[in-house]
């Protein structure tokens, strides 16, 4: 058979297993909508406040406009007391307090200082900082405005009274992920993570289903009397004619979609995403050689997912997590893409930076074509006997 | 029932994946995940400082961002260094301190200090933004103090003038931003709602390679009643972990969220049981019920919060029966409300008894003959 012939059988083995076609063309194309879906409007806003308003003053009332004009709080209702307050937080409809004591313009008028109290429902953590930001911005405003009448009531000039206030002057600007959105903090791993796991999952059921069904029936196939070279060559070449489709669809289309930066050239990325696939490719056939089952590669993919997620240092930083778990979770070609993808396309690093990364994915895809072959040698040896 | 039940006992001992899942597979999962986050709290996170300046206030402020538990700093000679640095992902942050800064600090000239965070990084960025930003504020006060005191204001007017509003911020239901409080549970309920999806899937699935002639529904509820206490007893681990071992703050009592474990495993199995009576192909239900349940953990509602979501996702939402436990779990945990209220939350599981209808339905027409060469590789596993 010429190995035209065979990708085309491959890819019509592919096509007509209807297991496959769901996991491969449903589920990539179910989860560019399904996945991003939650975090659409990037930044959480106007986060529902309680306030406790026990001094009843002009300022008091100015600091609650001020509140409320923050675009991250939305004042929604008031209480009597701290008590009254707390049983609303726990309703679950407000996310935060803000408690303004008795006596406070009186004590800023004097010159006593006053407390203001700020507390956010820390379940939520992205609710809990905006509260946050939200009131010591507001907080820091009045605070100022207070500042600035006390140092012109003492006969300061307005403007060295304003530069009392701010010795100096601190910028500080979020680099990369300027909006701070949630949609490119996620998507860009999250994405490749499901190209990686689809792809593991496709070759897996067909190569079990294939292994399985002819440890059934005994009828012949069109594989079996293939080399194990052959065989890989054929099915890799036949998997990446669909994941290059698919891998334009994510990193190319959705990127864009979804406005998730691309700083990186495409010959730059074609590079890097080369090894990648191809270690993807050869390792999805060199698990499959362990499977026979066509439901298991599903199931044990599925359970590796979350912890691949995580292991791969994008949601949760690498310098803490465990060693241990750091150099074993090496061996998984998603972990080094997706941290390398990210230095590429949205730190911008250049390629040098990813040269460890590349280097590792070059050594996979060795190691994963060396434990496809033996797999497959293994598998057809159990036939041709 | 009970030779049901014995049959289903039977049908785990000859599926060591089966049994691995129900019994020791998610236990090892769980802790190792739990182990990733172990350390609970971000410390020491690499900074670069470049300080072009050299005076005695600029290292004063270096000290200050080095006290800082959360920042790390590393000296850097020029900003490019420090840029390449961040580009690479080696420090989440970088500052500078402008030449000349203590000159124009003293001559009132207000000199600017550059922080640029990395926003890639949400998580690691916005939280050291924040104490990087207080680590400066707080290098800063003993300067326009001394300056207060100079200018002939008295000690304790000086400090009331530097901040007249003070604040108290309380970090509630979780006092010190413990990470493994806040984003562990989520992530082990949906890894346990996974584990629950799965073993009902291949319970089920074990119908097309035996059939038998008792009725499909008396078959699917041995089922249930089989897997219900050792998938229970998986949950019950969870919160044995999190509250016994690792003695997280807990609100009320973990028994009361029993009911709503019960009702979030009853809601797993309908689902799955129609998914299996529409597809009838081990692989296929399978896949489908990954594809369905796999993404649950986003749509929880605890990294990114349920009503900043757009509908749609709110309503795919109410799809999940992880999502309907989780919010019982919170409101036990955080708020503490009582167990009569815990058991009117569990009515927002009602809907999903409605999938009875179309089980019923589907299971009195039995199941399709199967095609041998489908299904017949059974018990190999792996």
């Amino acid at each position: 058979m010429s190995l035209l012939r065979l990708i085309l059988r491959e890819l019509k083995a592919i096509v007509s297993d209807k297991a496959i076609a769901v996991t491969l063309f449903g589920g990539v194309l179910f989860y560019a909508v399904l996945y991003p879906l939650p975090y659409l409007h990037q930044v959480p806003t106007e986060q529902a406040l309680v306030v406790v308003d026990l001094d009843n003053t002009s300022l008091s009332r100015t600091l609650i406009r001020h509140a409320d004009a923050s675009p991250k709080i939305q004042v929604a209702a008031a209480a009597g007391s701290v008590g009254e307050a707390k049983a609303m937080i726990a309703s679950g409809k407000f996310h935060g307090l803000l408690v303004i004591p008795s006596g406070f313009k009186r004590d800023l008028l004097l010159g006593k200082g006053a407390t203001l109290s700020y507390g956010g429902d820390a379940s939520y953590f992205l609710v809990y900082s905006a509260l946050v930001e939200g009131l010591v911005s507001a907080g820091m405003d009045a605070a100022k405005s207070v500042q600035l009448l006390g140092l012109l009531s003492r006969g300061e000039s307005f403007s060295g009274a304003a530069l009392k206030l701010n010795p100096m002057h601190l910028n500080a600007v979020p680099a990369y992920n300027p909006s701070l959105g949630y949609i490119p903090y996620v998507v860009p791993g999250l994405f490749l993570l499901i190209l990686h796991q689809t792809l593991l999952i496709g070759t897996g059921i067909l190569g079990a289903g294939q292994w399985g069904r002819a440890s059934a029936d005994g009828g012949s196939d069109y594989w079996r009397q293939l080399s194990p070279l052959k065989l890989l060559c054929g099915r890799a070449l036949a998997f990446a004619l669909i994941y290059l489709m698919f891998g334009s669809f994510y990193l190319g289309w959705c990127y864009h979609w979804y406005g998730v930066t691309v700083q990186s050239s495409l010959m730059d990325m074609a590079l890097f995403a080369l090894p990648f696939l191809l270690s993807t490719l050869f390792a999805g056939i060199a698990v499959s050689t362990l499977f026979v089952r066509r439901d298991m590669p599903t199931q044990v993919m599925l359970l590796a997912s979350m912890p691949v997620l995580f292991v791969s240092g994008f949601v949760w930083p690498l310098s803490l997590i465990p060693e241990p778990l750091v150099m074993v979770s090496k061996v998984i070609p998603a972990v080094p893409a997706i941290f390398g993808m990210l230095k590429l396309n949205q730190l911008g690093a250049g390629f040098s930076a990813v040269h460890t990364e590349w280097l590792l994915l070059w050594g996979l895809s060795l190691l994963y074509f060396v434990l496809a072959y033996i797999g497959l040698k293994w598998r057809l040896s159990r036939f041709t006997d | 029932m009970q030779a049901l039940l014995r049959r289903e006992l039977g049908a785990l001992w000859q599926s060591p994946w089966q049994l691995a899942l129900a019994s020791w597979l998610p236990l090892v999962s769980m802790l190792a995940l739990w182990w990733l986050f172990s350390a609970a709290l971000p410390r020491q996170l690499p900074v670069a400082w470049v300080d072009l300046d050299n005076s005695s206030i600029s290292r004063e402020l270096g000290r200050h961002v080095a006290a800082s538990p959360v920042a790390s700093p590393s000296s850097f000679g020029n900003v490019n260094d420090a840029v390449a640095a961040m580009n690479r992902a080696e420090v989440y942050a970088l500052v500078v301190v402008p030449a000349g800064f203590s000159r124009e600090l003293m001559t009132g000239a207000e000199p600017t200090v550059d922080v640029r965070y990395n926003g890639q990084f949400l998580l690691v960025g916005k939280l050291l933004a924040a104490n990087l930003q207080l680590a400066i504020a707080d290098a800063m006060k003993p300067l326009a103090y001394t300056k207060q005191l100079a200018s002939g204001a008295s000690p304790h007017q000086a400090k009331v003038n530097m901040a007249p509003i003070r604040t108290q911020t309380t970090a509630l239901f979780n006092r010190n931003n413990n990470y493994v409080g806040f984003l562990v549970p989520p992530v082990l309920i949906a890894l346990w709602q996974l584990v629950a999806m799965l073993v009902f899937a291949n319970a089920l699935n074990r119908e097309l390679a035996e059939p038998t002639a008792t009725p499909l529904l008396k078959r699917f509820a041995a089922k249930f009643v089989f897997y219900l206490p050792l998938l229970l007893a998986q949950g019950l681990f969870i919160h044995a972990l999190l509250f016994g071992f690792l003695a997280l703050p807990l609100a009320g009592s973990v028994l009361w969220l029993v009911p709503a474990m019960v009702a979030m495993l009853l809601a797993v199995f309908l689902m799955v049981a129609f998914i299996f009576l529409l597809m009838q192909e081990a692989a296929r239900v399978v896949s489908f019920c990954t594809a369905l349940f796999a993404p649950a953990f986003a749509f929880m509602g605890v990294t990114f919060p349920v009503h900043d979501m757009p509908e749609a996702a709110q309503y795919w939402r109410l799809l999940m029966p992880s999502s309907h436990y989780i919010d019982s779990h919170i409101a036990l945990v955080s708020y503490g409300v009582s167990g009569a209220e815990l058991l009117v939350k569990l009515l927002s599981f009602a809907p999903f008894l409605l999938l009875l209808v179309p089980i019923y339905l589907l299971a009195a027409k039995g199941l399709r003959a199967q095609d041998l060469a489908q299904t017949g590789n059974t018990e190999h596993a792996l």
